[in-house]
């Protein structure tokens, strides 16, 4: 072979090589990322994936699904050789779920630069913690001039067939009845005790799920309720007449984030994304329109949202994380009793 | 020795459907009647044992029993509605004079199953809600002070049942009528028969094979809903569909979803076997 030929045949191989590399290099920046629908992923997308992760060359391959089928999915996927999902949004008693199934990985946060300021008390080895919001009373101040102060104020027969719950919230229904009723999260008897109390009391009206109560509280059929407090908040935003309260007893956490599932085929870029979604900017425009809080210590909220999410330093000392362990354990009996009892 | 090739040609013929039925429909069939005889660990999920013990807390359990009831008496009542409001339209457009009118007539009954359960089921909603039409209606007339409660009731998810199997029952039912002769109707007619003593006397028995299909169809559909259950029934009105979603996907317990599915399954066969066993011995 001449000189000339074999540096021919070297570039030829080199060139190969760095085509291969190149698109193994756009390989690495494809995450499949499973989530909520509606408005929860539509401001993911504007907010974090679209500004801090598309604009910047990644492709994010979104699989929406209701939680239930994204846990089961993350589960069913443990024992293949090969994982569909790089990054799986969940609620932390999910997280918790899948965990114990030993379907994610343990995360290494050192690897992600924005948490280096997380809020400690949501935050698990297993589950990088993004936004949270606390369990709180909404009420129609039109209907209940003065601001309730209790949960005991969903007991008050003056609100008989006004009040509402949610059946995909059982959980944290069967929490506020404990913390009333006992003091504590997870006094499932005193709980079972009490909401009995409340459905002879006040025949509270069922709904399923968050935007079937908003109807109801726009429409009048119901003046009080429990919910997120960033879920309040946006009722209000969108008109509906309510407002929030935090209730003296104390108030249950409910936490979102992500985990990496075991068999994820893109982990590099889980932490890529991780890291984004904890971004100080992007979560603060991002809790501006959704009113949850960061888990970012780093994010600054200003003005009257900021006012509106943040708590005082009062309710910071009333916040009960939930054992997600035992609610792990006694999800099925807790759902039994609801539908059975309950509803 | 001609006939037995024709036959082995015929089943060779006859051979990748039941390959494809015995691997998508009987296997998971097969693997959730395994999974059902199972037991449920918050932890593992499954614990791999021979177990009945599923199947005695379902019959055991007034609650579940109580939803298997209720299903089947849903499922029951929007089937004879479908069957008794499905059967005149079906004759209506069977004896339909003009061709051009029978096809826009089929049309129109097909219609409804062009769009998906779940956007029928919310149109309900919205006709059915608080601030639905019906009671904007009735208010507007004076007939109510306020709002009454339509949604989420077990009448309102046998009204959202028959809208959404009406087309199968008009469709099934409208085929059987076509069969039937004209000229036998003409013929109980000149005998002095009325037009409603002909429809009960010489349509109504001949067509009994079409009602059984039509009701056989409906039937295991309402037992079987979701969507429906689901949207118009809300969390109050407790069905077999959601139960065994509820179960497998929001509890994670795959053992008891499972033998509830099988147990679904099993009374929703053995119902629509012994009816239509039972009318087909009545009338032939």
């Amino acid at each position: 072979m001449k000189r000339r030929q074999f540096i021919g045949a070297g570039a030829a191989i080199a060139a190969v090589g760095m085509v291969g590399s190149r698109e193994a290099f756009a390989q690495n920046k494809r995450l499949v990322v499973t989530n909520w629908g509606g408005d929860w992923n539509d401001r993911t997308v504007k907010f974090i994936e679209a500004p801090l992760l598309e604009s910047k060359g990644w492709t994010i391959v979104r699989d929406l699904n209701t939680a239930p089928q994204r846990r089961t999915k993350l589960v069913a996927e443990k024992n293949l050789p090969r994982g569909s999902i790089d990054v799986a949004h969940l609620s932390i008693s999910d997280a918790v779920f899948v965990n114990n199934n030993g379907a994610v990985d343990t995360i290494d946060f050192k690897k992600i630069p924005n948490a280096s300021d997380l809020v400690k008390e949501i935050t698990t080895p297993f589950f990088l913690p993004w936004l949270y919001s606390t369990w709180e009373i909404v009420y129609n101040p039109t209907q209940i001039k003065t601001a309730p102060t209790s949960l005991a104020e969903l007991w008050n027969p003056a609100y008989a067939g006004r009040v509402g719950v949610t059946n995909q919230h059982y959980q944290d229904y069967i929490q506020m009845a404990s913390l009333l009723a006992s003091g504590k999260l997870h006094d499932f008897e005193a709980a079972k005790k009490k909401l009995l109390e409340l459905k002879k009391i006040n025949k509270p009206k069922v709904y399923e799920s968050h935007q079937q109560i908003a109807a109801g509280f726009k429409a009048g059929e119901i003046w009080i309720a429990c919910n997120y407090r960033a879920r309040a908040l946006q009722f209000q935003a969108d008109g509906i007449p309510v407002n929030v309260a935090f209730p003296k007893e104390g108030a249950a956490l409910q936490t979102f984030g992500v985990c990496v599932p075991k068999k994820a085929q893109n982990k590099e870029g889980a932490y890529v994304y991780m890291n984004a979604l904890l971004d100080p900017t992007g979560l603060a425009n991002l809790c501006q329109a959704n009113y949850y809080s960061p888990a970012n210590n780093k994010v600054v909220l200003p003005g009257e949202v900021g006012k509106k999410i943040t708590l005082t330093a009062e309710q910071r000392k009333k916040l009960f994380p939930p054992d997600f362990d035992w609610l792990s354990k006694n999800d099925a009996a807790q759902l039994e009793w609801w539908n059975k009892e309950f509803v | 020795m001609l006939e037995g090739k024709t036959r082995l040609r015929a089943g060779a013929l006859v051979f990748p459907a039941l390959l494809l039925v015995a691997v998508f429909l009987l296997a998971p069939i097969g693997l959730i009647l395994r999974f059902s005889l199972d037991v449920y660990d918050p932890s593992t999920l499954m614990k791999g044992v021979f177990s009945a013990e599923n199947y005695v807390k379902l019959l055991k359990d007034p609650f579940y029993t109580g939803v298997l009831l209720f299903t089947a008496q849903v499922a029951a009542l929007s089937t004879a509605v479908c069957l008794l409001l499905g059967y005149p339209v079906a004759y209506f457009i069977s004896r339909s004079p003009s061709e051009k009118l029978r096809s826009i007539l089929i049309i129109l009954t097909v219609l409804p199953l062009l769009m998906g359960n779940a956007v029928r089921s919310a149109a309900w909603m919205v006709v059915m809600g608080s601030n639905g039409m019906i009671n904007g209606l009735l208010l507007a007339l004076g007939v109510i002070n306020e709002p009454i409660k339509i949604l989420y009731t077990p009448t309102a998810v046998v009204i959202g049942l028959v809208s959404v199997l009406m087309p199968f029952a008009i469709i099934t039912l409208q085929s059987v009528l076509d069969s039937i002769p004209v000229s036998l109707e003409e013929a109980g007619r000149s005998l002095g028969y009325s037009p409603l003593r002909t429809l009960w006397a010489v349509v109504m028995p001949l067509s009994i094979p079409g009602i059984v299909a039509a009701g056989a169809i409906c039937f295991c559909l309402a037992m079987n809903a979701y969507a429906t259950p689901v949207l118009i029934g809300g969390p109050s009105v407790h069905m077999m569909g959601p139960l065994v979603f509820q179960q497998i996907a929001k509890v994670g317990n795959w053992p008891f979803g499972s033998a509830l599915a099988w147990v679904l399954m099993m009374v929703t066969l053995v119902m629509t076997v012994i009816s239509a066993t039972y009318l087909n011995r009545k009338y032939f």
